[in-house]
């Protein structure tokens, strides 16, 4: 991969209580592009994920060594600031989480914790992110609305729009689709599509179509390790470990 | 449904290698026709046309049905890709073998000429390709088409001496421009050889390559 890296992992190993979940994982992830994460449940894509904005650090007993290189700072390194790196690392889950509150209010939560208090700012915030996560046109006229009136796919959508509110560089997607319809599904490709311009995604996905769909690269991960990463067309096409060529081609997993 | 899937290309392949086969039988039926001047031989030959066109039209159906339902992709996909190539290539080969059999069957009662060439030589080393690059397809096995651009060298050299010496005989009857043809019709027949061997090599190792 030639491209600027913005993440970098090297030797990265990662245990829950006894259990080695991650083992030695290196793997460059590529600025503006779209990197998907395959492989059989329980093989540690999204154990992967929550590495990169350290979501793991909430749960209990676990360990990790090896190291994690995000804009050139190692993001164990005494003195990261999580928030600030949350806020630089933004995600979205399975299933779509708004808050209970306006549509307005969901977006707008972010750059408020983040010291932005100034209401037309907040405005004009909530605007430029409804309109880059494609919902805009949907929600305009009813901001004030609560966002648990929304379909699923939009609830989505606007999950999108609050991870962008705060102006992240990377966005991680944890099986973002897997509860929605295809044409809700269709939207969110589209939009992960337009992302990468600005942003650097990163997306787990069991949608082998989806992740040849979406992606640049793809990376393969099974029991832990991520056996090949490479040019999405060539692990579709001819990936060049047998493993990586069984599983996307339904002979297990 | 991968189990389903994988059972259904195995068939697929199955069929597609009875097309291959059929595609063959009626080059040589051809060609022994042509050598033998047996009208008989060469009017069934010219009698199969349609059964290999409703091959081609059902397993290319095939294909892409396996391909809606399906999304195959790496050596899946590449299989696919592959025998789509065959098909048509198998098509072709045996469009050639009605065309030469017409060519025997309008020539039947005149003196042969053909056996004075080196026809049947050339016919044989095109059918041995053509064997090698069907087997190949059955076995995944690329030890059998190595050395397949060499082959159609000398190929592509028999057809040039064929037109030199068609040429002489030419002069005495123009008619006899159909016997020539049978060279070119054959030197066709192991180009489609040779494509076939490029997509077994595709298919089994996910690399374009070129005989030439």
């Amino acid at each position: 991969m030639s491209e600027t890296t913005i993440i970098s992992t090297s030797n990265l190993n990662l245990w829950y209580h006894e259990k080695l979940a991650l083992q030695s994982v290196s793997i460059k992830i590529p600025k503006n592009k779209v990197i998907a994460l395959i492989g059989p449940s329980g093989c540690g894509k999204s154990t992967l994920l929550r590495c990169f904005n350290r979501l793991n650090d909430l749960i209990d007993h676990v360990k990790i060594s090896g190291e994690i290189i995000i804009d050139n700072k190692n993001i164990h390194a005494a003195g990261t600031d999580v928030v600030t790196l949350r806020k630089k690392i933004g995600m979205v889950f399975q299933k779509p989480n708004p808050f209970p509150k306006s549509i307005w209010e969901n977006v707008a939560y972010g750059p408020k914790v983040h010291g932005v208090n100034d209401k037309s700012e907040l405005n004009r915030i909530v605007e430029q992110s409804l309109r880059h996560a494609a919902i805009w046109d949907e929600v305009k006229d009813r901001l004030n609305d609560s966002a648990l009136g929304l379909s699923g796919g939009q609830q989505q959508r606007l999950c999108i729009a609050r991870t962008l509110a705060v102006e992240p560089e990377v966005i991680l997607m944890d099986e973002p689709c897997s509860a929605l319809d295809p044409i809700a599904t269709a939207k969110i490709e589209n939009l992960i599509d337009m992302l990468k311009q600005d942003y650097t995604v990163i997306i787990v996905t069991h949608n082998m179509q989806q992740a040849a769909r979406v992606s640049d690269y793809t990376g393969f991960m099974y029991l832990g390790k991520l056996i090949e990463c490479g040019k999405t067309v060539q692990i579709f096409e001819h990936p060049n470990e047998e493993l990586t060529e069984n599983y996307i081609t339904g002979r297990f997993g | 449904m991968a189990e389903k899937f994988h059972t259904e290309l195995q068939n697929l392949r199955q069929d597609t290698l009875e097309m291959a086969h059929q595609g063959r039988d009626m080059l040589r039926s051809a060609v022994d026709a042509l050598i033998r001047q047996d009208p008989d031989l060469a009017e069934s030959v010219i009698a199969r046309k349609e059964e290999i066109h409703e091959r081609e039209v059902r397993l290319e159906e095939h294909c892409y049905q396996l391909i809606a339902l399906y999304q195959p992709m790496a050596k899946d996909m590449r299989a696919i890709a592959c025998t789509l190539k065959l098909i048509n290539a198998s098509l072709r080969i045996g469009r050639y073998g009605k065309t030469i059999a017409k060519i025997a069957k309008e020539i039947s009662d005149k003196p042969s000429i053909a056996n004075l060439m080196s026809i049947p030589h050339m016919a044989d080393l095109v059918i041995d390709m053509v064997d090698d690059a069907i087997a190949a397809y059955e076995s995944d096995n690329l030890n059998v088409i190595e050395g397949f651009s060499a082959r159609d060298d000398t190929i592509d050299a028999l057809r040039h001496s064929i037109f030199r010496e068609g040429i002489t005989y030419m002069m005495e009857d123009p008619k006899n421009i159909s016997r020539c043809m049978v060279a070119r019709y054959l030197e066709r027949c192991a180009d489609h050889a040779c494509k076939i061997a490029e997509n077994v090599h595709y298919m089994e190792i996910g690399e374009r390559i070129e005989i030439k």
